[in-house]
């Protein structure tokens, strides 16, 4: 007792990257659940794909660019950049084996099974199919491919990142094809060379489908093949009176960071433009090649690309698995899809169309995508063209490709409202996207704001000021996910939407600070970072650990994207040394560890990944009895406490609370979705033995079907009853 | 809808601009909707160089810009924009004001410092539903700003006197940055700068006063409320103590992070902290409210007091009355006369009102007038007029604007002397001129009415007729006297009026 314990040491960290990896795993693991129906398993090692895609370019290229720069840090495991490089580099071999060794050994073989063969290797194309590849070739593919040859006069050719590509080596034919004059000059000229290889490279087209199905086989078989292997097949009609001895797909991924010097960058939206030019010609950090690749052609690859070994991946299968995601489109194989969800009705939005007038009634919860995302569309489709509204105010960070919401506010503009926007133009990846619509939104007249230099704007809010009766009224959503209609399908989001006074203050004292101004004189009910939240959170973590030295229960049960947040770590570790039962419900990366003896003891730790994405953030608080429960745009990670904006907002109303509550308890009696993380650091699905199945994205689904269904029998009681039902009071003002 | 009044309050301040939108309405009362701050340093120009540079202009018109935007969004028809010592004090102020003028179209007005008090005063009224009660228990507002401190006290319920000290948490710093040494022999200084202050204070203004309730404005008082004790309203001296305590042993940094001060304010906390410890160890005050209270909050309250938006509880002309009343007495002034002088100019301006075409402020300037009128015999009997002039001059009444406490000045001042219509005042402008010559020619019969000095007008009638406004009296005593200094100041109110004053007995008395 009394003597301080140290909680920042490095052995009670994970270091994020590896914890990364564990999650990847995680939904590889779901590639391999033979529960899963098949397709669903293609989709999910899809998925493993793109997240370390991502992750390479991401994550890699930044401990790539400290190396570089020589810097000595460590992380809060007590890892240089060079050990996790190194620690990193093992785990995406050992990944990649899995992913490989799923997909030969069962995806390949269960796809055959239900009558789907997927031909790897052209050389497996029977005579009908092999004239059909060639042809398509001929018509589809020879017009769009560029083959580019590399001698002395032509240099390397700048191979286009995360594209795929044919290596191949090429000879010159012995005497020549002399059907075609025009090349009878650069004969002469390569003459004394005779017999010396060739590189060339060609660049598998974009544009055209990466799967081709192959015209009907016996026994209503389906065959597919792979545009590289087309290509890689008919190479020798690139390069006439060559002889191609060797040919093989290979990628390269490069360092894709962002790093932006605000201080010299005069227009920031200038800067982005010219970064999205200069991203693709990165450095080289990562080379996919086939396995059995020519020794010389990879000598050549490496030479060019400069590249040690250590980040060259042999594949045993066809590259950049994405292209799962594409079969999962194809037309039928229904019964091996999951039904496609359809994001179910908001009981609060289901009696009266007024938006504004349900939101009197009280706050509203949402929970996407079991519930609908249309209200949030409707939110602002319908400010935009109510005569009351006089502004609205929103943040967006990733929006969909043509979003409604965009096209709302551009309405609103120009209808006369004052229409602020931040556009966050730093969002990963969708720099090219946002300002082309950005620039859209300005000539309609709204207010851009660019986002705000040295911060990410992350948080997810919407403002609108209406004028009524008795006075100006606010409305607000606030919410866990993006404006995005799309992805709001997807990922599993939570929101409010209120008119509370104190809300709407501090709603408008949000959009003043990411207009420039100084910070209110005080806040209600919302919390911002990067100044304020990571305080509150330790101020809300702490009181807890007061709770149980006054005798009263210490409980916190937080679900959220990631945890990493060192600072919140160590408050956790404190919380749970004094006794504070911590459960937490962590999709990514967990820096955490659980179980430590004296350090925590009292914390579990679980992943949940699912059909959807989960991706929003409730954290409750027991406060001694009487519960609190906020909701907000960031995880517990120092990007989100320390460079961004975001927000934590309090779910109040008693009804919506215990919605909260639900999701939270539902995903920690969760046993097949999720994993529980082990002292050791891995992930095991828990115990089942005896127990009832708890699934909980599908127990959401049921209970927002249940609800919608009850709705449409008390208004199918409503048109066919004999008797007539009184109005209650629409709206308590 | 009209029952609902969109109203926005700029106040243009020394360290930085404010733009608060208000709603009022008799249902809810003021409701603040929105509030916009930006830090625009005018006051390093004003107290630096004494003008505002160009540069300031052009960001202040730029921001005032976009504040028309927020306004517009709100569709706020009415506003006020007042300026405060950063302007009042740059020499080049009307040319700003102009500029300002031109380019944005809002009209700024400069608050002299007891209108700026007199403002936050009226906000703390209008926000403090306990205020009336507070102020019973014997109260001082205290603001600690960056360049000086200002203490109102009150007796019972209304406000006694005003008193400015130049004691600002920005100038201590400074003083203290230019000293250097040790961090402790610095701090023993500040106590030294600051007990001289307040000990004269103390001596001069109060006296037995028992001061019990400190009510503490401005950014300072804001900053340390956030950290002597987050969301609460009022704390104990006890309170306080322990978190100055606390404060003294840390440094800058470490009490910006630990009481989440912004970076840029965080050197003013601890030199207000000092002034405000100094200040309860002087009164013995056992309790601080924090209203925190922005000058915006009493703009509104006064705009929706002089629309009759609503209503409040607290009667404030009586504040100024009181506040003048002290002045006098602190002078030795003749209260019974006085008292009589009141009455009758008042009887004259409301009987003349159909004729002088002036309002309640204006009743209001008359009165104090009257209530000041002798002051000056307090320095010589000689030349009274000119030692009330000075006197009223350089003494702060809450509540008088600058041009105001002119006004009266020199109507006092007229009132024993040959009025002087080329009057070498500058600051006049022409309708001031005109209001002091009317009050005047007022204020001089109502003295002559009382030359004994024996309250000998009682129960007096005015009414005009015939180009005469008849003064009658009842009074069985002669009035010779009167009659006899009578016609002089007569001839001065026909010239102002065109009307003749008489006196005149009632018959059978």
């Amino acid at each position: 007792m009394g003597e301080e314990r140290d909680f920042r040491k490095v052995e009670y960290f994970e270091n994020r990257e590896l914890s990364w990896l564990q999650f990847n795993h995680r939904v590889l693991s779901e590639a391999r659940d033979k529960n899963n129906l098949l397709f669903e398993r293609l989709k999910f090692l899809s998925i493993t794909a793109s997240n370390l895609d991502e992750f390479v370019m991401v994550r890699v290229a930044s401990l790539k660019d400290m190396v570089h720069a020589d810097y000595k840090g460590r992380d809060i495991a007590g890892m240089t950049a060079g050990e996790q490089l190194e620690a990193i580099g093992r785990g995406m071999h050992e990944l990649v084996d899995v992913q490989y060794s799923t997909w030969n050994r069962s995806l390949l073989p269960l796809l055959k099974k239900e009558g789907i063969e997927v031909i790897s290797h052209h050389e497996q194309l029977d005579e009908k199919q092999a004239a059909f590849v060639d042809d398509y070739f001929e018509t589809n593919v020879y017009p769009v491919v560029t083959p580019m040859a590399v001698d002395s006069s032509r240099p390397f050719p700048l191979v286009r990142n995360k594209s795929l590509n044919i290596a191949a080596l090429l000879k010159k034919k012995k005497g020549g094809d002399k059907k075609d004059g025009d090349k009878k000059e650069g004969e002469k000229k390569d003459g004394e060379k005779k017999g010396a290889l060739e590189f060339a490279t060609v660049q598998v087209p974009a544009v055209l489908p990466r799967i081709v199905e192959l015209p009907g086989g016996k026994d209503g078989t389906r065959s597919v093949i792979l545009l590289e292997e087309i290509i890689e097949r008919n190479m020798d009609r690139l390069f006439l009176n060559y002889e191609i001895v060797c040919a093989h797909p290979y990628r390269i991924m490069r360092n894709a960071d962002l790093p932006i010097d605000e201080e010299e960058a005069e227009d920031l939206l200038k800067e982005i433009e010219r970064q999205l030019k200069r991203r693709q010609w990165g450095e080289v950090i990562r080379l996919e090649v086939e396995e059995g690749i020519d020794k010389r052609l990879l000598k050549i690859l490496k030479k060019e690309f400069a590249i040690k070994d250590d980040v060259i991946f042999f594949i045993n299968g066809p590259l950049d698995l994405t292209f799962l995601m594409k079969l999962y489109g194809e037309e039928g194989f229904d019964h091996l899809k999951q039904k496609p969800w359809k994001p179910q009705i908001v009981p609060e939005f289901a009696g009266e169309d007024d938006i504004f007038a349900n939101i009197r009634r009280g706050n509203i919860f949402l929970h996407h995508p079991y519930e609908s995302f249309d209200p949030v569309v409707d939110f602002v489709k319908q400010a935009a063209a109510d005569p009351q509204v006089l502004a609205i105010k929103q943040t967006l960070y990733r929006v969909s490709g043509h979003s409604p919401i965009v096209a709302a506010l551009a309405r609103a503009a120009e209808n006369g409202k004052q229409v602020t926007v931040l556009v966050e133009l730093k969002a990963r990846f969708d720099e090219e996207n946002n300002i082309i619509w950005a620039k859209r939104l300005e000539q309609a007249g709204c207010h851009v704001i660019y986002g705000l230099l040295g911060l990410k704007t992350h948080c997810k809010i919407c403002l609108v000021v209406r004028r009524e009766e008795d006075g100006i009224r606010r409305y607000v959503h606030m919410a866990t996910g993006n404006y995005n209609d799309s992805t709001a399908k997807l990922y599993t989001d939570t929101g409010i939407m209120t008119c509370d006074r104190a809300v709407g203050e501090d709603a408008s004292a949000v959009f003043n600070m990411l207009s420039g101004y100084s910070e209110p004189l005080s806040w209600n009910k919302l919390s911002m970072a990067p100044l304020w939240l990571k305080n509150r959170f330790v101020a809300l973590i702490r009181r807890e650990v007061k709770c149980v030295s006054q005798g009263y229960e210490g409980r916190i049960i937080a679900k959220m994207n990631s945890l990493c947040d060192p600072v919140i770590i160590e408050e956790l570790y404190k919380a749970s040394a004094a006794g504070v039962k911590i459960d937490l419900i962590v999709r990514g990366i967990c820096s955490l560890k659980t179980k430590i003896p004296g350090v925590s003891d009292n914390i579990t730790v679980r992943s949940i990944v699912g059909t959807f994405l989960e991706h929003s953030r409730i954290f409750y608080f027991g406060n001694g009895g009487s519960y609190e429960i906020y909701m907000g745009s960031a995880d517990w990670m120092p990007r989100n406490l320390d460079r961004r904006v975001e927000l934590l907002f309090p779910v109040e109303v008693e009804e919506n609370k215990e919605q909260a509550l639900h999701i939270l308890e539902t995903e920690l009696a969760d046993n097949v979705r999720s994993h529980i993380l082990m002292p050791d650091g891995t992930y095991e699905k828990p115990d089942k033995r005896g127990k009832a199945l708890v699934d909980s994205q599908a127990v959401f689904s049921e209970e927002a079907i249940r609800a919608a269904e009850e709705l449409k029998k008390k208004k199918e009681q409503l048109t066919s009853g004999r008797t007539f039902i009184p109005r209650e009071r629409p709206e308590d003002v | 809808m009209a029952s609902v009044t969109a109203f926005a309050a700029i106040d243009v301040g020394s360290y930085e601009l404010e733009l608060t939108i208000y709603e009022i309405s008799p249902k809810r009362g003021i409701v603040q909707l929105e509030r916009l701050r930006k830090v625009i340093g005018l006051g390093r120009d004003t107290y630096e160089r004494g003008i505002i540079s160009y540069e300031r202009v052009d960001e202040m018109c730029r921001l005032l810009h976009r504040f028309q935007l927020v306004m517009a969004e709100y569709q706020v028809e009415n506003y006020r924009a007042y300026g405060t010592s950063a302007i009042r004090e740059a020499e080049n102020r009307e040319v700003v004001l102009d500029q300002i003028r031109v380019r944005t179209g809002i009209e700024i007005d400069v608050l002299s410092n007891s209108e700026q008090r007199f403002l936050c005063y009226k906000a703390i009224a209008a926000k403090e539903n306990e205020f009336n009660n507070i102020i019973q228990k014997g109260t001082a507002i205290v603001e600690v700003g960056s360049g000086s401190t200002q203490i109102s006290l009150f007796d019972k319920d209304a406000l006694v006197t005003t008193q400015n000290l130049k004691l600002g948490a920005l100038r201590i710093h400074q003083i203290l940055a230019r000293i250097g040494g040790m961090a402790e022999d610095r701090k023993r200084l500040a106590q030294e700068l600051i007990d001289n202050e307040i000990t004269a204070f103390k001596k001069l203004f109060l006296k037995e006063r028992n001061v019990k309730n400190i009510i503490a404005t401005g950014v300072c008082a804001m900053y340390l409320g956030r950290g002597a004790h987050a969301d609460k309203q009022r704390i104990s001296a006890e309170e306080f103590m322990e978190f100055y305590e606390d404060l003294r042993n840390m440094g800058e940094d470490q009490i910006a992070e630990k009481y989440d001060i912004p970076s840029e304010f965080v050197s003013l906390v601890v030199p207000g902290a000092m002034v405000y410890k100094r200040l309860i160890d002087a009164t013995e005050a056992e309790m601080v409210w924090l209203p925190g209270v922005r000058l915006g909050d009493g703009i509104v309250a006064e705009f929706a007091e002089q629309k009759k938006l609503i209503h409040f509880a607290h009667d404030f002309s009586k504040d100024i009355l009181v506040a003048a009343r002290n002045i006098a007495k602190r002078y030795m002034s003749d209260r019974d006369h006085s008292a009589v002088l009141e009455k009758n100019v008042l009887n004259i301006f409301d009987g003349m009102k159909k004729y002088h075409g002036l309002g309640k402020r204006e009743r209001l300037l008359l009165q104090i007038s009257a209530i000041l009128h002798d002051c000056g015999n307090y320095i010589s009997m000689k030349t009274p007029g000119e030692c009330a002039y000075n006197i009223i001059l350089s003494t702060e009444i809450i509540g008088m604007s600058h041009k105001e406490r002119v006004i009266i000045a020199n109507v006092v001042k007229y009132n024993t002397m040959e009025f002087d219509y080329t009057t070498g005042d500058v600051s006049l402008n022409k309708s001031m001129r005109i209001t002091i010559a009317k009050l005047t020619a007022i204020l001089k019969i109502g003295n002559a009415m009382d030359r004994s000095q024996k309250q000998k007008f009682k129960d007096v009638r005015i009414s005009v007729k015939d180009q005469q406004m008849f003064i009658t009296t009842s009074s069985p005593e002669s009035i010779l006297l009167e009659e006899a200094m009578f016609s002089h100041r007569a001839d001065f109110f026909e010239e102002v009026y065109g009307i003749r004053p008489v006196l005149k007995k009632k018959k059978g008395a």
